[in-house]
């Protein structure tokens, strides 16, 4: 049993009306036409979701983009569910790594119904699929509980892959990335190039003297202390054959 | 934050490789179970059961455990590697080598003792240790 769930800003938006149309048609021929669920400024996405579950629902379908998407994540890792993605508007880079394509050509994607199931990262207690990004890391990074890595060069950055166009997200691990910048030669005549450290981990914690940011699929969290972990592929999609990974 | 004139250096991590660049610093016991390059600097101990690569940047100041390696760089510490171990013109080692098949090219400089027994090898770097002790 298939569940649509319309995001508000698809609803209000009288651009997306005809387009919404076909789809829901072409649903139909398809033969996966199932509830729509639409989502307003004081319901809660999960526990709607988690509605439509409990009743039976095997597969949820998001029409919306990447912030849709989050809405539902954790909810639809949680269960046997399976998450469907019609990207309609625009943010929709999960969607595009997932090699599912806009709007009405995302009804073919799902009636083949390819699933794969894919690893979600944590950072304390909190879910990401992406990346987390830490811009300016000069913390020190505790990986696996057996050494410490810290950036010695002026300038890094550290990324947190999971789901992006070099991490496999369903290898159970994800890549901890340090950018830094790098100075060969001495003074006019020297150079600075981005040197790439990569760290395939399954766990790792960041700590900090002073509170630091870091930014989780693109919302900032600021704390001391970061534990990150992952849960081995809890989540099933229904993806393209364009998918990056 | 960088801008457009630094040049990156993009990696393939798809076979589980490690990349320690310049820029950063590793202290403590690094295990992979895929191959590893270290451009950068490594105190405490290095473990892979693939191949090991230590660029010209590299600081290694760890006892090294590798299935093959190639090191162009610094390194201080016992070098244990299962099978062939390529000491480039630039590498400078200080500590005992055990390896199955050892290339030393012309340049490298090389401070400790060389063993290439089969069962030297096979018992790993707790071997190297122990004469080490008994000589001093």
């Amino acid at each position: 049993m298939y569940c649509y769930l319309y995001d508000e800003f698809i609803q209000e938006n009288k651009r997306f009306e005809r387009e919404l149309l076909k789809i829901e048609n072409r649903l139909t021929d398809l033969g996966i036409a199932g509830k729509v669920s639409r989502l307003a400024l004081f319901r809660n996405a999960q526990e709607m979701i988690r509605d439509e579950i409990s009743r039976g629902v095997s597969t949820v379908v998001v029409l919306g983009n990447d912030e849709t998407i989050r809405k539902v994540i954790d909810v639809v890792a949680d269960s046997d569910a399976v998450l469907g993605i019609i990207p309609i508007g625009p943010n929709n880079e999960l969607a595009h790594m997932m090699g599912i394509p806009e709007g009405l050509e995302a009804c073919e994607v799902l009636s083949a119904r390819r699933v794969e199931k894919l690893d979600i990262g944590i950072v304390n207690g909190r879910r990401f699929l992406t990346k987390l990004s830490m811009p300016h890391f000069h913390a020190e990074m505790t990986c696996e509980d057996t050494f410490r890595v810290t950036a010695i060069a002026r300038q890094a950055n550290l990324e947190i892959r999971n789901l992006a166009s070099l991490s496999d997200p369903r290898d159970g691990r994800f890549e901890a990335v340090i950018t830094a910048a790098v100075k060969n030669g001495w003074g006019f005549f020297g150079r600075t190039s981005l040197k790439e450290s990569i760290f395939p981990l399954t766990s790792m914690a960041i700590r900090s003297d002073k509170p630091i940011s870091l930014f989780v699929d693109g919302e900032e969290m600021i704390s001391t202390r970061f534990d990150i972990g992952i849960e081995p592929l809890v989540l099933k999609v229904i993806t393209g054959k364009e998918r990056v990974f | 934050m960088f801008k457009d004139k630094k040049q990156t250096v993009m990696s393939n991590t798809s076979n589980n490789q490690t990349i320690i660049a310049q820029g950063v610093r590793v202290e403590g016991d690094f295990r992979s179970q895929g191959d590893v390059v270290i451009d950068g600097e490594v105190a405490g101990s290095v473990e892979t059961q693939s191949s090991l690569r230590v660029g010209e940047t590299a600081k290694i100041h760890a006892d090294v455990k590798a299935a093959n390696a190639v090191i162009a760089g610094e390194v201080q510490g016992n070098i244990f590697v299962q099978e062939t171990l390529e000491l480039l013109s630039t590498s400078n080692v200080k500590g005992d080598i055990v390896a199955s098949v050892i290339s030393v090219a012309a340049g490298a400089q090389l401070n400790g003792r060389i063993s290439m027994d089969q069962t030297t090898a096979s018992s790993g770097s707790k071997t190297t240790k122990g004469n080490e002790e008994e000589e001093v």
